[in-house]
């Protein structure tokens, strides 16, 4: 096959013209483009407003293409229930029979946690969800892990809160539109999570790995403190994210720390809650001194 | 009356382009860009960038598929469709033109092979770019687990954006 019909404008000089102008301009599109990726690589809070407005634009259609989605799941998902329905019924009546046993357990534990605290003066803060909205689309598209979740600043979403489901921490808010915002996953690497082990209360540093699960490291060096199946929870360092929120699960160990999978699938959980900022006022600092 | 306006309606005579048949195909890079809206809630990041995929599809097979400005705001459209920092596919799918006009003066002839060369090349310097973007921006992952399998994905999905992009050709152009 011969090469491609390139530009070849023969002997019109108008089209020789039009040519050698779109030869300027797309070299022009390459500097403007330089020189936008430069600003949003230095300084990625100057196009807030622009990101926000395209996530206006792109969510409702993400929001409505996933209400089919669940909808023809839940039609397949509800009839599998169906079979088997009697085994099934049975199983959950023993699960729930014990569950109820561990609940007394655990009222009896929250009593007394609530005296022990009462007798240390600790001031318990009511923690109160700023919006909840569903997760409609993530970045499939790029080594980056964001979620989109269908509340917006007209919700009272800002930037910086943390974003957790009923099952555990999901991430922090880093776009948000007036709708819709964009949620920096706990799995992506950029996200660092304070953070320590449930089971004996050592400090960890939970980071993204991209690839959906998280890498766990003890803050001291020593003996590796994990074990697979152990439960990483927030520890509230730093004031961003609240403390007691399950992270992830240890899968696996390597050689100083672990890998670990989010508690909080975020294709699996039915809302999103936003949060407040823990400790504003310790955040708030903390952000002053990062930039400058 | 001619003799063809006797024949049946969809004859093969008097078929020109479909209205708007130069807008088409920068119109399907906006929708392969816009295919990232679809509601998949992934925990890799290794599916193709469609809008890329279809880019250098109609590239390859037309040099006048659009004024090559054009791909600055198509990779403005993608930027914002995708989350990716703004700039980063104006200043890469610009210069994607540029290379591709450069390549066809040099290039003497063409086969599906070299073309399938091409892209592979365009879209492994792309997905780099993407990979060393990210670690700028605070996100840096071992190349083995972001970057390495999304090349190969979208290098071996190229060959279904170019097949669609020659078929809605002959569509636009009413062949």
């Amino acid at each position: 096959m011969a090469a491609s019909a390139g530009p070849r404008p023969g002997w019109s000089r108008r089209a020789q013209y039009s040519l050698f102008f779109s030869f300027l301009a797309v070299i022009a599109g390459l500097v403007v483009g330089l020189i936008l990726l430069i600003l949003s690589l230095i300084a990625p809070q100057s196009y807030a407003t622009v990101r926000g407005a395209a996530l206006d634009v792109t969510a409702p259609v993400s929001g409505g293409l996933r209400q089919v989605t669940t909808t023809v799941t839940g039609l397949f998902s509800g009839a599998g229930d169906y079979w088997d329905a009697a085994n099934q019924n049975a199983q959950l009546k023993r699960d729930r029979a014990a569950l109820m046993r561990r609940m007394v357990e655990a009222k009896a534990i929250i009593e007394e946690n609530k005296q022990l605290k009462a007798a240390l003066q600790l001031r318990e803060r009511t923690r109160e969800a700023v919006a909840a909205g569903r997760v409609v689309g993530s970045s499939f598209e790029s080594s980056r892990r964001f979620a989109i979740i269908s509340v917006g600043s007209s919700d009272g979403v800002a930037t910086g809160m943390p974003v957790r489901a009923a099952e555990g921490l999901i991430g922090r808010i880093v776009d948000t539109g007036s709708v819709a915002s964009r949620v920096l996953l706990v799995s992506d690497r950029a996200n660092i999570v304070p953070a320590r082990i449930l089971r004996g209360g050592q400090p960890v540093i939970s980071t993204g790995r991209g690839d959906g699960t998280i890498d766990v490291r003890p803050l001291e060096v020593g003996k590796n403190p994990f074990k697979p199946g152990d439960i990483i929870v927030t520890s509230g360092t730093g004031g961003l994210y609240p403390p007691l929120v399950p992270i992830a699960k240890v899968l696996r160990l390597d050689d100083d720390g672990a890998i670990a999978i989010p508690i909080a699938d975020p294709s699996r959980v039915s809302f999103a809650i936003v949060e407040p900022p823990f400790e504003p006022d310790a955040l708030a600092a903390a952000t002053s001194a990062e930039t400058p | 009356m001619v003799r063809s306006a006797l024949g049946p309606v969809r004859s093969r005579l008097n078929q020109g382009p479909r209205t708007g048949a130069e807008y088409i195909p920068a119109a399907t890079v906006v929708v392969g860009s816009s295919l990232s809206l679809l509601p998949i809630i992934s925990s890799s990041g290794w599916w193709p960038d469609c809008g890329l995929l279809m880019l250098l599809g109609w590239r390859l097979l037309r040099a006048d598929a659009w004024p090559a400005w054009w791909a600055a705001p198509l990779g403005f459209v993608n930027d914002l469709l995708l989350g990716n920092p703004i700039g980063l596919s104006i200043a890469l799918w610009a210069a994607m033109m540029i290379a591709m006009d450069i390549l066809d003066r040099r290039t003497m002839w063409r086969d599906y092979w070299i073309e399938w060369g091409i892209a592979a090349v365009l879209i492994a310097l792309s997905e780099l770019a993407h990979w060393r973007a990210a670690a700028i921006l605070g996100a840096e992952v071992p190349f083995a687990k972001s970057a390495g399998p999304a090349i190969l994905i979208a290098v071996f999905s190229f060959p279904i954006a170019a097949f669609i992009a020659s078929r809605i050709d002959r569509w636009r152009l009413g062949r």
